[in-house]
């Protein structure tokens, strides 16, 4: 185990070492500095709006700060997109990219068990990108929070489920990565993340079309790959009432947002699902040629 | 005998085709032992289930007398991997560092071994600069660096002097034979056979997986003695005479004039007979010249060189 957090904290410096944490961290900050810009010009000009009606104030919860809402909503769903993007682009090569340079070769002969590294690996990028994507949600919460005084119902239960997301992606491609070369990993695992999107589309077309048969595909999708089920359960918790009272009027005709809590069977698979995962990695890495 | 390295009819089949074939070879304590034979031979691949890379389809293995799936083996052994690519971003020393930290030495030994195995390699003064600006030559010394850092019992280098000057070449050679003096096993897989020669106690030739003879050089190479002659020409009696007295193994009669001989004589107290012997069928003898026997000669034989089949019947 003391291995394993070696490996963990390599992964750690390799991150910082390769500039992957500067680049984006500035290209985050860049993209935050930007949507807040917007927000806060939307702002301005609905106070504007608010103060030519005559009124006193607005509520931050009422009608007048669905445009908010929104903005809070969509850029909440921006951070869950890019968050994914980049965890798996980060970890697409966790343990390939070094059996395919060579460097694992003079690793694994040291005496440290292949499952001790791959769970070192997966370690070091979970907290990478976990860590990375927490931190670019406090900061697009915590900056409409600063200039319009809007914070989502449930923020910290809606950043729980996207980051539960992260670590179950980082865990698949952490798997991936001990199966195949580092661009057939990639490939697969984007279209298992495209699985679980179509799988959100089904459901939500065969609801307002009452058809089986798509709601079971949606099913098997999310089942699949539940990232995306994990998005729209984190969804419900940032919309307040009047966004959902708005969203169940639609009949759920929106794919990208949910007006229902995700079930906690869900979560636990999601979770299991990531566990599994990286077992199966341990397990296969433990039996492969370099 | 306590072995180091014992496997027995070890195999390794890729898709379909046994690269590693009924391997049977023997390391004893404290040996260098070198690892021959053409390329694709195996040899790689054979170091590579010995220190557990890559898992056997048949045979056993006992390295130190264990399994080298057990860490507890590996912590002993060294390696230097013939394609010696490390992390790029990391210093000489990160690297050793982790190295050392990976192979479970203490803290305070890491930091006092790793300036001194920089310094074994020829690379003192250069471990705050990053492997990725490291020339080939540097990059093979800080693996071999590597290879010796925990204090090993056995190392495994695979051609570990590939991209070294001949200083490094020669540095190399003394590496081993400290690691020798310290009783340190030690397996080496090399082309340059007069370097094998200089350092090993045992060889063992391999083709297409299988190990075709080992010992040691004096054993391997049964006191036979290559001899090269040149003489003026070469009656069909004379060569019948030299047949008697050695084995003819090549014969060139390409410069006019002149007939070059190379023979194998079972001892060398027949060097003067074959003296005689071309005295008395009147040709005039140029050189006379016995060799030492060589791995070279032996390899070219045993892997069926063209070179160095006989051609007695070429007339
Ligand atoms: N991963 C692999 N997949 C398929 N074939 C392989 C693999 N590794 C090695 N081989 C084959 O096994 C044979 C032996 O390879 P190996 O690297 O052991 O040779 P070698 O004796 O070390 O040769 P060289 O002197 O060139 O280093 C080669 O024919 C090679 O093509
Ligand atoms: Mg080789």
């Amino acid at each position: 185990m003391r291995k394993a957090l070696l490996i963990a904290e390599l992964s750690l410096r390799e991150a910082v070492r390769k500039r992957l944490v500067v680049v984006l961290l500035l290209l985050t900050a860049a993209f935050v500095g930007f949507y807040l810009y917007g927000v806060w010009r939307l702002e301005g000009t609905l106070a504007q709006r608010a103060i030519d009606a005559g009124l006193e104030s607005r509520s931050s919860t009422g009608a007048a700060n669905i445009p908010i809402m929104y903005a809070a909503l969509f850029g909440m769903y921006l951070v869950f997109f890019l968050g994914s993007l980049m965890a798996v682009l980060s970890t697409v090569g966790a343990v390939s990219a070094d059996v395919e340079n060579g460097v694992m070769q003079s690793v694994l002969a040291r005496p440290i068990r292949r499952a001790e590294l791959v769970a070192g690996r997966w370690l070091g990028f979970t907290l990478v990108n976990v860590g990375y994507v927490a931190l670019v949600s406090a900061a697009l919460l915590g900056g409409i929070a600063a200039l319009t005084g809007y914070v989502p119902p449930d923020a910290l239960p809606a950043v729980g489920l996207i980051l539960l997301a992260v670590a179950l992606l980082t865990a698949l491609t952490v798997l991936g990565s001990t199966l195949f070369t580092t661009l057939a990993n990639g490939i697969g695992v984007f279209v298992l993340y495209g699985a679980g999107f179509a799988g959100g589309i089904l459901t939500a077309i065969g609801s307002f079309s009452d058809s089986p048969t798509l709601l079971t595909l949606g099913r098997v999708a999310s089942v699949l790959m539940p990232t995306n089920s994990l998005w729209l359960g984190a969804t419900y918790h940032l919309q307040p009432e009047v966004l959902r009272q708005l969203g169940a009027a639609s009949r759920g005709a929106n794919p990208l947002f949910s007006t229902d809590p995700i079930a906690p069977g869900m979560v636990l698979w999601a979770a299991l699902y990531a566990a599994l995962a990286i077992g199966l990695a341990m397990w296969r890495f433990s039996r492969r040629d370099l | 005998m306590s072995a180091t390295i014992e496997t027995r009819e070890l195999r390794k089949v890729y898709r379909g085709r046994a690269v590693v074939d009924g391997l049977s070879l023997t390391v004893g304590e404290g040996e260098v032992f070198g690892f021959l034979g053409p390329n694709g031979a195996g040899k790689s691949t054979t170091v590579k289930m010995l220190l557990g890379l890559v898992r056997p389809s048949g045979g056993e293995v006992r390295v130190l007398g264990g399994s080298p799936d057990d860490p507890g083996v590996r912590a002993q052994l060294g390696f230097l991997p013939e394609q010696f690519r490390f992390q790029t971003w990391m210093t000489g020393e990160e690297f050793l560092t982790f190295h050392g930290r990976l192979a479970g030495l203490a803290a305070a030994e890491v930091r006092t071994r790793v300036p001194e195995v920089l310094a074994r390699v020829g690379l003192a003064g250069r471990g705050r600069e990053a492997l990725g600006g490291y020339s080939k030559g540097m990059l093979q010394r800080a693996g071999l660096a590597a290879a010796i850092l925990a204090r090993p019992r056995l190392v495994f280098l695979d051609e570990p002097t590939s991209a070294l000057d001949p200083i490094g070449r020669v540095e190399v050679r003394e590496i081993i034979e400290a690691l020798r003096g310290e009783g340190v096993a030690v397996f080496l897989n090399s082309h340059l056979l007069a370097e094998v020669e200089q350092v090993c106690d045992r060889v063992a030739f391999v083709k297409a997986g299988r190990v075709l003879r080992q010992g040691t050089l004096r054993e391997l190479t049964g006191g036979v003695v290559p001899v090269e002659v040149v003489v003026d020409t070469l009656s069909a009696e004379l060569r019948a005479a030299l047949a008697r007295l050695a084995e003819v193994r090549h014969i060139d009669e390409n410069v006019p004039g002149r007939a070059a001989l190379e023979l194998w004589v079972g001892r060398e107290d027949i060097l003067p007979a074959l003296a005689d012997a071309i005295h008395e069928h009147g040709a005039r003898l140029y050189t006379l010249n016995p060799r030492r026997p060589d791995l070279e000669t032996m390899f070219l034989d045993l892997m069926d060189h063209p070179a160095s089949a006989p051609e007695v019947a070429r007339a």
